[in-house]
């Protein structure tokens, strides 16, 4: 049977010596870490140089996408890229839904695209199917991501992908993001600071070769299937009308539909969480922003903004500059307390910093993106505060796990105080505290553990894993348990399965998903048989060498240990007990997780035995 | 001549594409949305939905629509 799914190449960039090569995939390995993000790792693991600093010229930036991408199969859009990560200094995933970019990556007839190396100058990365080439980019340097892409698209025609930095990348911000056609963000940990690192302004990317499915006759019946599903969900119209703001109660219906224009979607997406908004009234009048969700665009409310139409501002220059909003006022909230605290004095100051202030939030952001003044200390993140100002400085920080603020927590600015597999995941992702990787059953709390099971099997969870994860189930007087540690272990298997194929992962999309259909799809798309089991193997494989690539960088089972200020009070709290979780319920489940994993529970190391069952050496 | 008409309400694309893939894919046998023979344009909050000459009003695309920005109009009931 011929082969499908894949472009079948991979392009091979160094910025120092402008080499460009283009090298056929190697299908057999792709076939061992199914695509996508999983080749994506392992090309990067082969390539990083242990130690590698994240702004060294070595450090590769391996960009890519799955098998499935590009198809029509719903939502497979995804583009992940994994490189040494500046804030975690670990080998961390980004990603992000692709927009255009993944599947015109693919009709350009590339898998994956490895850049290495670092340019004089400013340039960007300009990919016409064949025609490849490092492009002069002195005019963009400088801009915002908004007038980057709009450039780009001016050049070269609206439907060409760009991935692009704003000035924060240029300047190397430790919490600066890319963009993805301006709308979707990949890479909360730095990835922005890399790709400034290497003067890479942007990616720009138009194909026209196609993607062919291997099995036409079972592509289609499979797709068909899944379609009518989508059709019947009886809450599809109102996920499509209102996405998020569905269940974010701080954003008032009656106000979205008030400055909603367009909902946007990356390729296939029968969702589209994509925001496009415009303020009707007021000073700000006119003023549009597309956002990957209007929740994002109304978070500083959180932060104590009044007006919504300042919030929007305040997150369109963020986006702009390209700054992860979270890390962003986590920083200056630290900033402000070591001024209150005296530690930071007037003088060096210089601007008063108001968490609530459209005015301290813009001149901040500037100060930070062009390095000026305290800008400097802050552009490095808690790390470089807490470098220019101190051990006193230090206690008053925020708890902090590998460099970042973790975004889930009971001092965080979501509050989600019930512990399930996104709360653990933060711990264990890593690239950082991220709960893209983590999501299981728990995402919606409260759900009653009779309905576990299923999730579990949809998710290639194995029948005799469900009762360790809880124990108890079907007992009739037997005390329910959940336990979040041997559950998170799935969480990252099937992240990875859909990560690796391109599928989105968003609780409202893989809830169409199994790890069978998965497996029938990849089937039918690349023409490889494959059943469910072999493709939770291999994702197993992929989060296993995500960790042994850590582990070659010197990370050990110290650092998947939490702060001690997050024990303290408000605690976060059992998901079915509702006690304070403690420090030994956490060991207790990252035991319980490396178990599950096959990793050794002290030392949380893949066991030899492990390593040979997934065939990836020792090393 | 075809049964039905196509038509477009571009308020409510969304710029998925669908309608470009399954559209190229029926009559190149490749998903290319270059190669598709509708043409879906968003360009800020505009968006502009158009058809080339070779389309056949085959209504495939209309069928993958799953944001009701493309439907069949029966020729009859159009004057
Ligand atoms: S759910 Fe959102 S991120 Fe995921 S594919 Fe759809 S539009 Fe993109
Ligand atoms: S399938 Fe519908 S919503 Fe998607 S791009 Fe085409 S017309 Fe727009
Ligand atoms: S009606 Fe048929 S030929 Fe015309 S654009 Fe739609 S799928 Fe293509």
């Amino acid at each position: 049977m011929k082969k499908g799914g894949f472009a079948g190449r991979v392009l091979y960039v160094n910025l120092t010596s402008g080499e460009i090569k283009k090298e056929p995939l190697d299908l057999d390995l792709a076939q061992k870490f199914i695509g996508g993000l999983g080749m994506n790792l392992r090309l990067a693991f082969d390539r990083i140089k242990p130690g590698v600093s994240a702004f060294s010229p070595d450090n590769p930036i391996v960009l890519g996408t799955g098998p499935l991408v590009g198809t029509s199969l719903p939502a497979t859009s995804r583009v992940y890229a994994v490189t040494k990560l500046p804030q975690s200094r670990a080998i961390g995933w980004c990603g992000g839904g692709g927009m255009t970019f993944g599947c015109l990556l693919k009709n350009a007839g590339y898998d994956h695209v490895v850049i290495e190396g670092c340019s004089k100058r400013p340039v960007f990365l300009k990919i016409i199917d064949d025609d490849v080439e490092i492009s002069e980019a002195s005019s963009l340097w400088g801009k915002g991501v908004e007038d980057t892409c709009t450039s780009l698209w001016d050049t070269f025609g609206r439907h060409a992908g760009v991935i692009s930095i704003g000035q924060a990348g240029e300047s190397m911000v430790s919490f600066s993001m890319a963009f993805i056609d301006r709308t979707s963000t990949l890479g909360r940990g730095g990835f922005g600071a890399v790709m400034g690192s290497k003067r890479l302004k942007a990616i720009m990317v138009k194909g026209s070769k196609g993607i062919q499915v291997a099995d036409r006759k079972r592509y289609k019946a499979l797709s068909d299937e899944l379609l009518n599903n989508i059709r019947e969900y009886p809450y599809l119209k109102e996920w499509q009308d209102l996405g998020l703001v569905k269940s974010i109660p701080f954003i008032p219906k009656e106000l979205y539909s008030k400055i909603k224009k367009r909902r946007l979607a990356c390729v296939s997406c029968p969702i589209g969480d994509k925001d496009i908004v415009e303020i009707p009234d007021g000073d700000l009048k006119g003023l549009i922003s597309c956002s990957t969700s209007v929740v994002n665009l109304l978070t500083p409310i959180v932060y104590g903004f009044k007006d919504y139409r300042e919030a929007i501002k305040c997150i369109s220059i963020l986006d702009d500059y390209g700054i992860d909003m979270f890390e962003f006022f986590g920083v200056l909230g630290f900033a402000k307390e070591l001024f209150d605290q005296k530690i930071i004095s007037q003088d060096i100051l210089e601007e008063e910093i108001r968490l609530d202030s459209l005015h301290s939030m813009e001149t901040w952001a500037r100060k930070i993106c062009f390095r000026d003044g305290l800008g400097d200390s802050l552009a490095d993140g808690f790390e470089g505060i807490i470098r220019d100002f101190g051990k006193g400085a230090k206690r008053y920080a925020p708890y902090i796990i590998r460099g970042m603020l973790p975004y889930v927590g009971p001092r965080g600015p979501l509050v989600w105080n019930l512990f399930g597999t996104m709360e653990l995941g933060q711990a264990l992702d890593p690239r950082g505290p991220h709960v893209g990787a983590s999501g299981s059953p728990t995402y919606f709390a409260k759900r009653p553990l009779g309905q576990f099971p299923r999730h579990l099997i949809r998710m290639g969870a194995p029948k005799e894993a469900i009762s360790r994860i809880l124990p108890g189930l079907d007992s009739p007087k037997g005390e329910q348990e959940l336990k979040i540690g041997r559950l998170l272990n799935y969480s990252h298997n099937w992240f990875c399965t859909l990560g690796c194929l391109g599928i989105c992962a968003r609780a409202q999309i893989n809830r169409f998903y199994s790890a069978s259909l998965c497996a029938k799809l990849y089937s039918a798309v690349t023409g490889i048989d494959t059943t469910a089991e072999d493709l939770m193997k291999r994702s197993d494989r992929v989060w296993t060498l995500l960790r042994m690539a850590n582990i070659r960088e010197g990370f050990t089972r110290k650092d998947d240990a939490l702060p001690e200020k997050w024990f303290e009070e408000p605690a976060f709290k059992d998901y079915l007990s509702g006690n304070r979780v403690i420090r030994q319920d956490l060991d207790q489940m990252i035991e319980d997780y490396y178990d599950e994993r096959g990793w050794d529970v002290q030392t949380g190391m893949p066991t030899p035995r492990k390593l040979k069952e997934l065939g990836l050496k020792e090393s | 001549m075809n049964k039905f008409k196509i038509e477009a309400t571009p308020e409510r694309c969304t710029g998925c594409l669908i309608c470009q893939l399954v559209c190229s894919e029926i009559y190149t046998k490749r998903f290319n949305p270059s190669m598709a023979r509708i043409k879906v344009d968003i360009l800020g909050v505009d968006c502009l939905i158009s058809f080339t000459e070779e389309c056949n009003e085959c209504g495939v695309c209309v069928d993958h629509c799953l944001y009701g920005a493309l439907k069949k109009i029966p020729r009859e009931k159009r004057k």
